[in-house]
């Protein structure tokens, strides 16, 4: 059925979306009532491109919502520019004391095909803290435009290049670390 | 003048184009005289191409089940009209 397919390519981006302001199980909770309620919409919408910005504005609504019942906030830490792990390979002066040794000279392609890398980043995508990852989730992974992860996860710009630069820089590092050791 | 730590500060918003032109010449302007900025960059930049060829979430099979269910029953009962909790 159509609907089952829907839930298949669209849950991942729902869920990184609710992620973001709930926990794990409330965040499934949230999608799972989303879809009981959208699926006759879902019919009309099949093939439009502007679905999934619709599912994720219903997600981000039903979540904010929820956080409002419960008077929490999201807890996110937009002070520093630099991961502490990154910013120690700087010397006094701002140059680099440990420069980054080797180039991610293959391709994005090759480098997922290598299945050990895949899980690996799978491993660390899910250790980063939520706001990070669904930022990253919803501006790389699903394409979204700047303005629209803003509307969506409630922050501001200045607040999202934080949280991006942030979750990106740890994935560089677990990327580095990878392709000098060959562990994750 | 730009130090490498600076430009790994902004390195994210060199890279989505989100500088103004003025900052974003002098990340250009470092980056000819620096290798290992040049280096990070692209790095930088392979990770960000890292994360938008890869597909994450396995979506776990009970969470699926579980939207099916709850669909189906919604459909089921689609004439009597939807109770809001
Ligand atoms: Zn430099």
């Amino acid at each position: 059925m159509a609907y089952q397919k829907a839930v298949r390519e669209y849950s991942p981006g729902m869920l990184a979306v609710a992620r973001f302001y709930l926990d794990h199980s409330s965040a499934e909770e949230v999608v799972q009532d989303c879809w009981v309620t959208v699926i006759d919409a879902i019919h009309k919408f099949e093939g439009r491109s502007g679905l999934k910005t619709w599912l994720h504005r219903i997600v981000a609504n039903r979540c904010k919502n929820k956080l409002r019942a419960s008077k929490r906030e999201v807890a996110t830490d937009f002070s520093e520019g630099l991961e502490p792990d990154l910013a120690e390979r700087f010397n006094a002066t701002g140059r680099w004391d440990l420069p980054p040794k080797l180039q991610f000279h293959d391709s994005a392609d090759t480098l997922l095909e290598n299945g050990a890398l895949s899980d690996c980043l799978d491993k660390h995508l899910s250790a980063l803290p939520e706001t990070q990852r669904s930022a990253l989730m919803l501006y790389e992974a699903h394409q979204h435009k700047s303005e629209e992860v803003c509307n969506i996860l409630d922050v501001s710009a200045s607040n999202l290049r934080v949280l991006l630069h942030r979750g990106r820089q740890k994935i560089f590092l677990m990327v580095e670390a990878f392709q000098e050791t060959g562990e994750c | 003048m730009l130090m490498c730590r600076d430009l790994a500060v902004i390195a994210s918003d060199y890279i989505d184009g989100e500088l103004s032109g003025r900052q974003s010449l002098s990340v250009k302007m470092h980056l000819m005289m620096c290798r290992d900025c040049r280096t990070f960059i692209g790095n930088l930049r392979a990770t960000t191409d890292l994360m938008k060829g890869h597909s994450s979430g396995k979506l776990n099979e009970a969470f699926l089940q579980r939207v099916d269910e709850r669909v189906a029953e919604a459909l089921r009962t689609k004439t009597s009209p939807n109770k809001d909790k």
